[in-house]
């Protein structure tokens, strides 16, 4: 899944560690976050989208694409 | 105090309940080695399991404590502990290696079988005791692997 986190935390002015300690997790989970190797908890999508005063899926671009190669191994 | 310092303290405490209990199991595993010279035991077993509980915690203490005087590092340790792409890493790692300690103990169930039907020589002496070390350290390197693939994949 796509995401806006490293443009949002440079438009706020906010280092990988900052962002991290605000919404309780670690740096190497941003910086996966930002890499899209990692998928955030619901949890923790809600507290980036408040943090950045967002909706969830305006951080997060949810892909018809890259869902429907997971529900039918590539077949549409 | 604050619940990251509590949780932290809380660690404090396994590390010394570890390293106490490890201090104790090797005294018992010294004394028993000592006295009990006519059992047919290997004490050792119990000295070896002592000095794995003492470095536990000594472990956690050397982690924990110094975490205890400053907030901040008190935080970032409980967040780090907690944080939820470490506690998926660290469960992928634990089911890789449940399948492998399964797999392994399967095998040796039917090596046994086939053992005690001749078909294959009997599990004993040092090779059935390499194959219970096998069982202890494969799946334990197989968490330890894991976890290191994860922390570069996720």
């Amino acid at each position: 899944m796509h995401n806006r986190l490293a443009e949002l935390r440079a438009q706020h002015g906010l280092t990988q560690q900052e962002l991290a300690d605000y919404v309780a997790v670690s740096r190497q989970t941003i910086i996966s976050l930002e890499n899209g190797r990692y998928n955030p908890s619901i949890l923790l999508a809600f507290r980036l989208a408040r943090l950045f005063h967002l909706t969830i899926e305006e951080i997060f671009i949810f892909s018809v694409e890259d869902d429907t190669d997971i529900l039918f191994g590539g077949q549409s | 105090m604050n619940t990251h310092k509590k949780w932290i303290a809380s660690r404090v405490r396994l590390g010394w309940a570890l390293l106490i209990l490890g201090i104790l199991t090797i005294i018992a595993g010294i004394i028993f080695e000592l006295n009990l010279t006519h059992l047919p035991y290997n004490f050792r077993l119990v000295t070896g399991l002592g000095i794995l509980f003492a470095g536990g915690g000594i472990g956690y203490l050397v982690r924990y404590i110094a975490a205890l005087k400053d907030a901040q590092s008190a935080r970032r340790l409980a967040i780090e502990e907690q944080d939820e792409r470490s506690v998926l890493i660290r469960t992928r790692a634990g089911n890789r290696a449940f399948w492998v300690s399964a797999a392994l103990v399967y095998l040796g169930l039917l090596w046994a079988s086939f053992a005690s039907s001749g078909s294959l020589p009997a599990l004993a002496g040092d090779v059935l005791w390499f194959f219970l070390a096998a069982c202890v350290l494969v799946p334990f390197a197989v968490y330890i692997a894991g976890i290191l693939l994860d922390q570069r994949s996720l």
